[in-house]
């Protein structure tokens, strides 16, 4: 050091001016959580900073998981505020919100992101029902003899004669994903109570125990599963529950293809690849108009007004979650609350749509406008 | 070998010269390979190169277009003295709507008057408050202003929308162009060098983003690691090669050191977040942070890539130097280290290019994050310019695709400009 | 006083100490024949006499820094009225915060109430001294210790040997740090581990021949089948590793021997610096480049030959993967074969040996363990690279060791698992530690092995 006696001031400097502001205070809204909530709430964050005299908040993409888990860690400055996440928050985390001191929060719905299933625009497009859906993706399919088999479809045809006879080759999200939890429930579980044994096992009450392993035994499912899951859950499971295991789980074959959250990379995979089918986010659909083209499930395109009217049978609510203990204290928190609700943000010409996300129906948003504004705290 | 006599009978000399065809075709050969190899890494690299440049080049100009505004206190809602705050928060957003009427006064209807306002930029409101408020002298008259046109309306102008492609493809729709296309002819827009894009921070709108939060956040963040993890590891490598006793204690301090090399970076994000953010207090999302992370990360590249170089000495330095009276730290750091400095530098450049191109540990201290305003300091919020990227590949607006490469441009001209650095001093130390 | 100028003060006085020190031993020595007397070289007191008036004061300076925040607070809250300590830890931390706030002139004074407006001020003196203390503490330690130095200074004080010691201690720490890092990742993973143990047990997780967390998905099926194990993960690891070092090692290393030994210097100067930006481009440009190019060539080329080729594979990520680590081999490589000293080239050309012959027979042999090294460090990258793994070759753990098919690596699935929409009591997100931790050990382990044999074989060459 002795020999650069410049290059010593200048790392002096370096260091002395790093540990001058230990910021112990904070005055900017800390934000954190799902990464498909992301791009909305920055479009909100912009906004509000640009409008307002309010810093503009500071929004991180943890995922919705890791969002509620530096949430739940407590109240004070070092603490997020604000939590976005793609699923409801879970009771568990609740508790563990509660635990940690963080008692009060205020659960807002902001609207429903849909998801979309598309393939390539120059190949023809795909119309499907979600029973095909279920044929061709789930792991196990009832064979002939009503037995659960591992899933032996190759190509859209073996699933259904009147579709073409390419390989089934889906590119989707993987199981840490919400959108994968938000399609095995409503794509695949849809599909799988289209077929009758299937749906009469999910109408099974906890009660009726010896229906349920009776189905059990038809679809030749171990009878060790039934009692695991008692064991597991500490009470007798629903017909529901074993339908979930049998429903929700994905080939792991090849046909479905686990790709990452890069929704842009899916989109141009299968720009590159005509074979192929990807689910991902409607807002990549919609600004991806010349390179994909969303398929038809049940007859029904993906479009901003089939999801909004529900038609559209898949999509995914979004959250956010506030602090109370925080509001009035770190400034802003609430008036950025109160700006996602507005109808300038979420009305149906809102910037918010416009972006993509399906906004709820009017009297909805309405209630939450009213939750935001008194701040009513969730419970569970 | 000319001047040789003539063999006369078998000698080592006849198997010699017989062997050196073949020899020579195989040096021919490995010269060739050697070659072969370089090629191979330009060719990827020019590739690699030429799709970045081409994809974001676009990004670096910005259309605008012409508007008549009549900034009338009665449209902007402004009574007749207005405060600095009320001209803060006016109307300007009507302004520019009836101004982009006026100049197409055929439209009606909602949807067609949304596709003519989706022209602009939703920044042109906050560009002419800002011009307001510098000179609020503007209210009351009719003015022409430039405003910033929209990402979509750009790509149109930037001509990256191809004729004739069906309308439902396209963002920009028929009668947008229509009007775009008379707003060019009427000499209405006009492309500018975007300078935003320089001085601005994250956005949600292509038109509006910016890297100057991702620069100096990485500036930042590169910083404290070079203070940290260069000093550390070079007189941690010089401890193990020069001082370091053989017994157990360094034999762990290495396989430690080996083993660090190998652990993925986001768990130094782990160790960083219950570390430093949880137990040391330090602030979430700060460059010093970051800077402390991405050291420890690269600590073990710098310190094995110098202990190598500084292996590599040949001992007679060593002992000339012993000899003539130098002690043990003063041959080392006399003669070993400067000898063995370029290698220590290459170490040192392939180490903080690593932690100049790193994202997935950053994700854990909250680093990863869409912030808008510039970091003053090591402790402000910052992202890097890695996450912008990744960030920014991830968004699903069309515009970013530009802004993506435009900013993997910067982050290479960053790189460039650290590894030109370092090649300046490698070349001092250098002899051969 | 900010700490800047303190620090920047602390810096003058070292170097006013360190030419004290040096005139102190002039000075010492002026009746005995000057500075030949001295034990050591005049500069040697002087550095003697500047690390004393440095370290000591920089320490406490440090440790200060560390602690000044939370002793000025639990101070100004000692003080603070009754009301305070009825609120819960985390209300009283917010509470303070707007204090500080205030002290700190960020936050307006009508949005507090009385109590903390008078803690605030409080907390503003408090302040305030504590700068004038700390930087006058620093100062007198460092006067102190540069002056008992300085009296110190002797003919016969064995100044050099003092400063050489200092110095072996402070390269030593450095060394350590290591050991810290490990000790610091180890803790940080282990107890989230521990508790994925706890829902899984650890026989199944290391030999199971099945990985998909996706039948666990609901908190209710966790033991329903054995979907943790961890064996396809660490195969598609090496596969994608062995794909990529395929790729890297010999180009690399010819790129390195061409540019070292045959290419002109201007050559090389040129060639290394530009090469080595293959390593700075970002992952995220190669994971592009795998998916959108490389990934549909071997596909098209695959299916020509009649090949069954998935769309995602190993080989397209590790291929990439590969040019991505060439720099790292190439560069360090022929940093250390132009390392090799010119003599043995010498000898080997004079001998008449090609240059080529003696490449491969003296160089290369002399520059190995340099060799070895970087080709170490190279794999290293590639088992923790993520990007390019997620966008070519997909997620799916697959048992396989066919290049052409989808595979995984553990980097890649601990990204996913972390950065994922699950709650975080889930064993699928706390799979991610446990998988950080096996990796740890794992690496660890071959180190150990690797450690030996390097060094059995390096004895063998020396």
């Amino acid at each position: 050091m002795k020999k650069h006696p410049v290059s010593a001031v200048v790392l002096a400097a370096m260091i002395g001016g790093a540990t001058v502001s230990q910021a112990a205070n904070r005055d900017t809204i800390s934000i954190v959580g799902s990464s498909t909530v992301y791009p909305f709430a920055t479009v909100v964050a912009e906004r509000f900073g640009r409008s307002t005299q309010f810093k503009t908040p500071k929004i991180e993409s943890t995922g919705s998981g890791g969002g509620l888990k530096l949430f739940c860690k407590g109240v004070g400055a070092n603490t997020p505020d604000i939590t976005n996440s793609s699923r409801r928050i879970k009771a568990s985390e609740y508790n563990d919100c509660q635990a940690n001191g963080v008692t009060e929060i205020v659960e807002v719905l902001i609207g429903y992101d849909g998801i979309a299933l598309a393939n390539a625009a120059s190949a023809p497009r795909l119309a499907i029902s979600l029973k095909d859906l279920y044929l061709a993706l789930a792991k196990d399919i009832p064979g002939p003899d009503g037995k659960l088999i591992p899933n032996p479809n190759k190509t859209w045809k073996d699933v259904n004669p009147n579709l073409p006879a390419t390989t089934i080759e889906v590119l989707g999200p993987p199981p840490t994903s919400g959108t994968r939890d938000a399609f095995a429930e409503l794509a695949m579980g849809g599909g799988a109570k289209r077929i009758a044994e299937l749906k009469a096992l999910s109408d099974l009450s906890a009660e009726q125990a010896q229906q349920i392993k009776a189905a059990m035994a038809k679809l030749g499912l171990p009878a060790g599963l039934y009692e695991a899951m008692q064991e597991q859950k500490g009470k007798a499971p629903k017909g529901e529950d074993i339908f979930e295991t049998i429903a929700y789980a994905l080939r792991e074959d090849g046909a479905y293809i686990e790709a990452g959250e890069n929704d842009n990379l899916i989109v141009q995979k299968l720009d590159a690849n005509p074979n192929a089918v990807g689910i991902f986010g409607f807002s990549f659909l919609e600004e991806n108009g010349d390179k994909v083209q969303g398929s038809e499930v049940d007859g029904v395109t993906p479009t901003y007004d089939t999801i909004a009217s529900g038609d559209y049978p898949v999509s995914r609510p979004l959250y956010f979650y506030i602090k109370s203990a925080h509001v009035g204290i770190i400034p802003g928190i609430q008036e950025y609350a109160v700006e996602f609700t507005s109808a300038r943000a979420l009305g149906e010409d809102g910037y918010l749509p416009d972006k993509g996300l399906i906004p709820l129906p009017e009297d909805e948003l309405k209630e939450v406008e009213a939750a935001v504004k008194a701040l009513t705290p969730m419970s569970m | 070998m000319n001047n040789m006599s003539k063999p006369r009978s078998a000698t080592p000399t006849d198997a010699i010269r017989a062997s050196l065809k073949k020899r020579y075709a195989r040096e021919r050969r490995f010269q060739w390979y050697g070659r072969l190899a370089v090629l191979t890494g330009f060719v990827f690299l020019f590739i690699l190169l030429a799709d970045i440049v081409s994809k974001g080049t676009p990004a670096f100009t910005q259309h605008y277009i012409k508007v008549s505004v009549d900034l009338d206190p009665a449209t902007l809602g402004l009574p007749a003295e207005p405060s600095r705050e009320q001209l803060y928060s006016a109307d300007y957003l009507g302004a520019i709507k009836a101004g982009l009427r006026a100049m197409f006064p055929d439209v009606s209807g909602r949807k067609e008057k949304q596709q003519l306002y989706r022209l602009l930029s939703m920044g042109a409101e906050y560009n002419l408050r800002d011009k307001v408020l510098d000179d609020p002298r503007l209210i009351g008259h009719s003015s022409e202003f430039w405003l910033r046109a929209h990402a979509e309306a750009g790509s149109y102008l930037k001509g990256q929308i191809p004729a004739g492609s069906p309308e439902a493809d396209r963002k920009v729709k028929d009668l947008q162009i229509a009007w775009l296309d008379q707003l060019r002819a009427e000499g209405r827009t006009e492309s500018r060098f975007n300078t935003t894009f320089f001085t601005q921070g994250d956005s949600r709108e292509p038109e509006m983003a910016g890297i100057r939060v991702a620069l100096y956040g990485s500036f930042f963040t590169l910083v404290v690691t070079f203070l940290i993890a260069f000093p550390i590891g070079v007189s941690a490598a010089v401890y193990l090669e020069e001082f370091a006793p053989r017994n157990r204690l360094t034999d762990l301090i290495e396989i430690n050191i080996n083993n660090l090399a190998a652990v993925p970076s986001i768990v130094f994000g782990l160790l960083g977040l219950a570390v430093f953010i949880n137990f040391f207090e330090l602030p979430r999302s700060a460059p010093l942070v970051g800077g402390i992370v991405l050291s420890l990360m690269t600590l073990p590249t710098i310190i094995i890539t110098s202990r190598a170089a500084i292996q590599a000495v040949s001992p007679s330095i060593r002992q000339a130097a012993l000899g003539v009276g130098a002690s043990k730290l003063q041959t080392v750091v006399h003669h070993v280290l400067p000898v063995a400095m370029p290698g220590i530098l290459t170490g040192s450049i392939i180490g903080m290019a690593q932690a100049l191109g790193e994202s997935a540990p950053l994700l854990m201290i909250g680093m990863v994050a869409f912030i808008m305003e510039v970091p003053g300091g090591v402790t402000d919020p910052a992202t890097v310019l890695p996450v912008q990227i990744f960030l920014w590949a991830d968004s699903p607006e069309r515009g970013f695709t530009e802004k993506t490469s435009a900013a993997i441009m910067v982050l290479m001209g960053f790189l460039i400009l650290m590894n030109a650095f370092a090649i300046f001093l490698r070349r001092r130390f250098e002899r051969k | 006083m900010e700490t800047t100028t303190v620090f920047l003060v602390l810096i003058l006085l070292t170097v006013i100490s360190f030419l004290t020190g040096r005139k102190r031993s002039h000075a010492v020595t002026s009746g005995q024949g000057g500075a030949r007397a001295l034990h050591s070289l005049p500069k040697h007191y002087g550095y003697m006499a500047g690390l004393w008036a440095l370290l000591p004061a920089l320490t406490v300076l440090v440790l200060w820094l560390l602690f000044e925040s939370s002793i000025l607070a639990s101070i100004v809250k000692d003080d603070m009225p009754g009301e305070l300590w009825q609120m819960s830890e985390s209300e009283q931390g917010l509470y303070f915060n707007q204090v500080v706030g205030y002290a700190r002139g960020a936050t307006d004074a009508d949005m507090l109430d009385p109590a903390q407006i008078v803690a605030g001020d409080h907390y503003r003196a408090l302040a305030e001294s504590s700068r004038v203390i700390k930087a006058l503490l620093v100062f007198v330690i460092a006067l102190l210790g540069a002056l008992l130095a300085i009296r110190r200074i002797h003919p016969k004080l064995r100044a050099r040997n003092h400063v050489e010691k200092i110095f072996k201690w402070l390269l030593f720490s450095c060394s350590l740090l290591a050991v810290l890092t490990t000790l610091g990742i180890v803790l940080s993973v282990l107890f989230e581990a521990i508790r994925f143990f706890q829902a899984i047990p650890i026989a199944d997780f290391l030999f199971g021949l099945q990985w998909s967390p996706q039948t666990a998905i609901r908190a209710d099926q966790v033991a329903a089948s054995g979907s943790f194990g961890i064996v396809p993960l660490f195969v598609g690891t090496l596969l994608i590793s062995t794909v990529a070092m395929i790729i890297a090692v010999p180009v690399g290393l010819m790129s390195a021997i061409y540019l070292s030994e045959y290419a002109t210097r201007r050559f090389r100067a040129f060639t290394k610096p530009v090469l080595e930006i293959l390593a700075g481009v970002p992952t995220v440009v190669y994971g592009f480049f795998a998916a959108l190019t490389v990934a549909p060539f071997i596909r098209n080329v695959g299916e020509a030959l009649g090949l069954h080729v998935a769309s995602e594979s190993a080989l397209a990520a590790g291929l990439v993967m590969g040019i991505m680590i060439i720099p790292f081999v190439m560069s360090l490589s022929d940093d250390i074969i132009n390392a090799v000293p010119d003599t043995m080239r010498e000898a080997s050309l004079g001998m008449g040996a090609t240059m080529n012959e003696t490449i491969r027979k003296v160089l290369l042999p002399a520059a190995l363990p340099g060799i070895v090294g970087g080709i170490l460090l190279a794999v290293s990258r590639a088992i923790g690279e993520t990007m390019i793994v997620v966008m070519a070759a997909g997620l799916s753990a697959r048992l396989t060791i066919n290049p052409l098919e989808a595979v995984t690596t553990i980097t890649v699935q601990i990204v996913t698992l972390l950065v994922g929409d699950q709650e975080f009591d889930n064993p699928k997100t706390l799979a991610a530690f446990a998988l950080g931790l096996v990796l740890f050990f794992v690496t660890l382990l071959l180190n150990i092995i690797a450690l030996y044999v390097v060094r059995k074989y390096r004895e063998q060459y020396e």
